[in-house]
């Protein structure tokens, strides 16, 4: 495969539900009650239940390795979540390249909401097969 | 409810000290139904890990009281996965977690503790299989 700097990966659209949000809880494991209790998590100052941040760096992964396929191996994934993100609200997932170094290459990635507001930025590192 | 100072001189003198070991199996009901959580239909998963998956098998936080008796709630601030080896269906990963920092920042509605957690996993062999540095906020 042949990367270059400046390249977009093609994105990745999710539509996560509340239903969705509790089979991650389950998933994972995380009970934590703002992501499926509605009074609760109003009761902590939140708008709704919100998405889980590992969730969204679920779907950032998902991005990267469908982009990836079996051209390489992740090295390093890294993610910031700067904005909480509600159910019933696409959320759209993009990449691009940012250094190409030999085998080893940065994406930049981050998810954005429907506003186009990047609630979660962050870096990969992946090591292309020769 | 304690003071930002407080909760941050208590949580240093828990750096460096590692929770119990959880050692769990990386199974494949456990794989397929973390994969339909996320929505990623890829065959790949019903062997190997995907790049978040390692979270599901033990708490990536030490529970620490001292922690919640600050503020009102907790927020995910951010995830680094680094990798090391695949985790594969049947492998027994153990997971070590551990507090390597606290600090506190002035947010919009008042001081916000932050709290890093780094956790090491190791398959059955040894061998390392990833470290995982989070940012616990405590709001």
């Amino acid at each position: 495969m042949k990367v270059e700097v400046g390249d977009e990966i093609p994105e990745l659209v999710k539509h996560p539900t509340t239903r969705q949000l509790v089979q991650y809880a389950g998933a994972q494991g995380d009970f934590y009650e703002i992501h499926y209790d509605q009074p609760y998590a109003k009761s902590v100052g939140l708008p709704g239940v919100i998405l889980h941040g590992l969730l969204k760096a679920g779907f950032v992964g998902q991005l990267v390795t469908d982009w990836l396929g079996d051209n390489g191996a992740l090295k390093t994934f890294e993610v910031s979540y700067r904005g909480v993100d509600m159910p019933g609200h696409p959320y759209r997932c993009r990449g691009r390249v940012t250094r190409v170094d030999g085998k080893e290459v940065e994406l930049e990635v981050w998810g954005e909401d429907e506003g186009g507001k990047r609630t979660t930025v962050g870096t990969a590192t992946v090591l292309m097969r020769p | 409810m304690i003071t930002t100072a407080e909760a941050i001189d208590r949580i240093k003198t828990r750096i460096g000290v590692e929770g119990p070991a959880v050692t769990a199996l990386v199974e494949a009901g456990h794989l397929r139904r973390f994969a339909e959580a996320i929505g990623d239909p890829n065959p790949r998963w019903e062997r190997e890990a995907p790049p978040t998956f390692l979270v599901a098998l033990a708490p990536v936080s030490l529970h620490l009281s001292d922690a919640e008796e600050y503020g009102q709630g907790w927020l995910n601030g951010g995830n680094r996965f680094e990798y090391f080896a695949p985790a594969m269906v049947g492998d027994q990963i153990t997971a070590k977690v551990r507090v390597v920092d606290v600090y506190d920042k002035a947010g919009s509605t008042g001081n916000l503790l932050f709290i890093i957690f780094e956790t090491d996993y190791t398959n059955q062999r040894g061998e390392k299989v990833a470290r995982l540095r989070g940012t616990a906020i405590r709001r």
